[in-house]
């Protein structure tokens, strides 16, 4: 008779193997040698399927602008979660930490997408109900 | 595409199957509704979103349900361990995850069985071993990803090229995100809208023949029939490339929906292909009410991945 602790502790096992998935292997797109940090400025977005992409203007040292677009994941998604597409205004400064294309064009995923100070702009929101919410109410 | 549309909230099913899986007896189905011409209703939007693996894991072998304590506990360690804003693991992994968690939905609850798999049969929860056949088919399969795993389009996934979601179905399996359904009937028909990949699969109930076996579809070639208050759907005319966890072109699949309440639909399905499995085996996915709408997934509007994963591919030939 197997007791609750090692129930549980076999349930932490599999957590850990279970994999995320997006709509294509990121892997196949992107270079994880090349990690990217950049800070811009929201130009457009493409609420598009199968992914978003965000295109923002990144400032260089020397005054020049690049022009990096951003993947993310499916605005249904979102949508879901009460983002729409007034939510990210142009003109939005964002900093992106992702990994560049493969081809070493000027685009990356966006891992992780936070404001200058810190927050982070896709975040569920605790509490809400909303798909994921680890406190959703049960119904 | 774009919609307008206020913020839904996912019904999270609190509903138990009232032990009708578990024994499995078909539900009487008495004060259900029915649609004005009489058949069963099972109309409406529905979710299939669960936490729970489609196998029972190795760990678990033997343990076929949780206990409701079991059960909270691994409801909150798959959401901690499966949480995409995780960035450990390296960089290859980091990469893997693709986005954080906002962009996910994969449910948050096990199935209201509280089964360890949905997998229920074979009763080890696991999909039978392939057969020697299948197991040639996926090594050339994978010979020609190593051959060529990027010349053109056709080299790489039927999810990848916006053609078809290896768990939109038919059969139906919970994913990552858009594990949405509208199911429609109108007198002769049933109509199932899968959000991911944004496909409408027309069942017709009149009793006609499947297609002649030269016909081979994505999805297949659905026939459906009322067996008391159960759609009873037979699909087959698969194509080559439709590949349900090893399946082969002649894979039989009987898929049973029984609206076991106002909120659920009991799903079952078996998948009947003796070239490919030693075995058939069935599955259990509760699906349950879920609120509107359900978005178009409409996969080729922007599908700039594709171009982009080329394209890192012919620059890594350089």
């Amino acid at each position: 008779m197997r007791t609750l602790i090692s129930v549980l502790a076999a349930l932490s096992v599999v957590g850990a193997t279970v994999p995320v998935r997006a709509h294509h292997a990121f892997a196949a797109e992107f270079d994880a040698k090349k990690p990217i940090k950049l800070e811009g400025t929201v130009t457009r977005v493409e609420w598009i399927n199968p992914h978003a992409w965000l295109h923002i203007d990144v400032k260089r040292s020397d005054g020049t602008i690049e022009k990096w677009m951003i993947e993310g994941g499916t605005p249904n998604t979102l949508f879901r979660r009460g983002v729409n597409k007034n939510s990210l205004p142009v003109g939005t400064v964002i900093i992106v930490d992702g990994y560049q294309a493969k081809d070493g064009t000027l685009k990356g995923n966006g891992r992780d997408i936070t404001f200058p100070d810190g927050r982070k702009l896709f975040i569920g929101s605790t509490g809400t109900g909303a798909p994921g919410d680890p406190q959703a109410p049960p119904k | 595409m774009m919609h307008r549309f206020a913020r839904t909230t996912m019904i999270v099913a609190g509903v138990l199957l009232a032990g009708s899986t578990l024994a499995g007896q078909a539900p009487a189905g008495r004060g259900l509704a029915r649609t004005p011409w009489g058949d069963p209703d099972l109309q409406g939007l529905w979710t299939n979103a669960t936490i729970t693996p489609f196998e029972r894991p190795a760990s678990l072998s033997g343990k076929e349900v949780l206990t409701e304590r079991e059960a909270a506990e691994y409801e909150k360690e798959a959401l901690e361990t499966r949480n995409a804003d995780n960035r450990g693991g390296g960089t290859d992994a980091d990469l893997g995850r693709a986005y954080n968690q906002f962009w996910y939905d994969r449910g948050t609850k096990v199935v209201g069985t509280r089964r360890t798999s949905l997998v229920v049969d074979p009763p080890d929860g696991r999909v039978p071993p392939l057969t020697p056949d299948a197991q040639q088919r996926a090594a050339a399969r994978a010979e020609a990803r190593r051959r060529s795993p990027a010349d053109g389009p056709e080299d790489r996934s039927l999810a990848e090229r916006c053609i078809l979601w290896p768990t939109a179905g038919p059969p139906m399996i919970p994913g990552g995100y858009n594990n949405n359904y509208q199911i429609l009937q109108a007198p002769g028909y049933v109509v199932i809208l899968t959000e991911m990949i944004h496909d409408a699969r027309i069942i017709p109930l009149d009793g006609r023949p499947h297609a002649p076996s030269g016909i081979r579809q994505w999805m297949g070639d659905s026939r459906g029939r009322w067996d008391g208050h159960t759609l009873v759907v037979t699909t087959t005319n698969f194509t080559d490339k439709t590949n349900i966890r090893g399946s082969g072109p002649n894979m039989r699949l009987v898929e049973r929906f029984t609206r076991v309440d106002a909120d659920t639909i009991d799903y079952q399905f078996t998948v009947d292909d003796p070239a490919s499995f030693t075995r058939s085996w069935t599955a259990a996915i509760p699906m349950t009410k879920t609120e509107g709408p359900i978005f178009e997934y409409a996969c080729h509007e922007g599908n700039y991945g594709m171009t982009n994963l080329l394209r890192g591919a012919r620059a890594q030939e350089k």
